[in-house]
């Protein structure tokens, strides 16, 4: 499963191989639709945008970094 | 692909995670922690020494937490926490508790203080009996009436369920549980081999995935509650797909400053707080008792010495060899540390578990629904 980069050689594999996967725009459609429904409720929502909204008042130390955005 | 975030660590938290005592009143059979059976106080000279450098990070953001984790933290009761939480101006208060202790009075403690709550049970009865008390009896019940209490008082509170077993059958079974027990947000564990607890966390690569692909199917089918893995891995699908994918890890480390009872000052990995090593001693940077926190940490990032800069090496290894980086930012200090007995080495079972293997069964879910309405 492991695919090494090596830079300037492949560029991101990854990135290729979720490109390339059906069903993950259509499923990508349905969180946005359910990131738009939350947007303004119980506050660190981000207006209208229908964005993740990060785990601030939840699980402010998940993965071990802030997962508050890069401001 | 060079991804650029997690480069060093900052000089600056966004939180910092203090043990108000080592004890817990559970003793759950994967727990971590070292010291649970003592109740060993973090005082209130400890409380202010940290204050005296939150205070004034907080006034510079919006958004400062103060994350009261243990032992259980309401284990020292309400007074002794008030007590601690007072120098502090500015800050949002969170809890990560068993819920066993939670009460009427401990709901207008959470109230007055507009505390954030987030409870930790593993299901239903059944998968929630690893969590015991001292004695070895089932705290399910108890956790039960916590949550009682916690939605009589109108408190909003999130989940961590621990799953030591990710098999196929499995995600629908919890997620149809949280959805009943009426958390806003659920986080899910793996397992870790971490601590105290030796327990194996390798599993089988297709049994993982299947279990993450589920979850994402139930969470799509029902997504009332905010889920905190399949959620990240859309986030960083959708990015991916709109070329921003770099765009998502923060640029550095949050340094994580965790203040244990005793003052001392552990950087990046709580888990780490408690243990100590013949290489790498006790894993502190420093006391609050003897250096201001801002101090700690701003030296420890610029200047990163010991396990740190080890572990940092380590990083570097991830984002040089590991296509999944951009998603993980690198595995975490302690799994490498419990796992392989040092920081600079690279891919852990966490890793696999938690992150490749989560990323890999949402693709999944998304191939096996590609044609057909998930609804």
């Amino acid at each position: 499963m492991r695919e090494h980069m090596r830079p300037g050689v492949v560029a991101d594999p990854l990135a290729e191989r979720m490109r390339a996967t059906a069903g993950l725009v259509p499923l990508l459609t349905d969180a946005e639709a359910v990131w738009r429904s939350r947007a303004g409720t119980r506050g660190g929502g981000d207006g209208d945008l229908p964005v993740w909204r990060p785990f601030e008042d939840a699980f402010p130390t998940f993965y071990q970094f802030t997962n508050r955005p890069p401001r | 692909m060079s991804w650029t975030g997690m480069r060093g660590v900052a000089t600056v938290p966004s939180y910092v995670i203090l043990q108000p005592t080592t004890l817990c009143n559970l003793d759950c059979a994967y727990c971590y922690l070292p010291h649970k059976a003592a109740d060993r106080r973090m005082t209130v000279a400890v409380a202010a020494a940290v204050a005296d450098s939150v205070n004034e990070w907080a006034r510079h953001v919006p958004r400062f937490s103060a994350v009261w984790h243990g032992g259980e933290p309401l284990a020292g009761g309400r007074d002794h926490l008030a007590t601690l939480m007072a120098p502090f101006r500015g800050v949002e208060h969170h809890v990560q508790t068993n819920a066993t202790l939670i009460d009427d009075a401990w709901c207008a403690f959470f109230a007055e203080r507009d505390i954030k709550v987030g409870i930790s049970v593993d299901g239903p009865a059944d998968l929630t009996a690893q969590r015991v008390s001292r004695g070895g009896r089932p705290a399910y019940e108890q956790i039960l009436r916590g949550v009682d209490a916690l939605r009589r008082h109108g408190i909003a509170f999130a989940a961590l369920c621990v799953v030591s077993d990710p098999r196929p059958g499995l995600a629908r079974r919890l997620y149809e549980f949280f959805l009943e027990l009426g958390c806003y947000a659920l986080g899910i564990n793996v397992e870790e081999q971490e601590g105290v607890n030796h327990r194996s966390n390798a599993h089988d690569d297709g049994l993982v995935r299947q279990f993450w692909a589920e979850l994402a199917q139930a969470w799509r089918a029902e997504p009332r509650i905010e889920l905190r893995e399949i959620e990240w891995a859309l986030r960083y699908a959708g990015a991916t797909l709109a070329g921003a994918a770099d765009e998502l890890l923060p640029r550095q480390h949050d340094p994580v400053p965790t203040i244990g009872y005793d003052g001392r000052v552990v950087l990046l990995s709580p888990e780490l707080a408690g243990f100590t090593d013949p290489t790498y001693g006790d894993f502190a940077s420093g006391s609050v008792l003897d250096t201001p926190l801002h101090e700690i940490v701003a030296g420890a990032a610029t200047d990163p010495a010991g396990w740190i800069a080890e572990y940092l090496a380590g990083v570097e290894a991830c984002r040089d060899s590991c296509p999944y980086f951009g998603f993980c930012g690198g595995a975490h200090a302690a799994n490498r540390y419990f796992e392989h007995g040092r920081f600079d080495s690279t891919e852990t079972d966490h890793c696999r578990n938690s992150k490749i293997r989560l990323l890999e069964g949402v693709l999944d879910h998304a191939r096996a629904h590609a044609t057909r309405s998930s609804r």
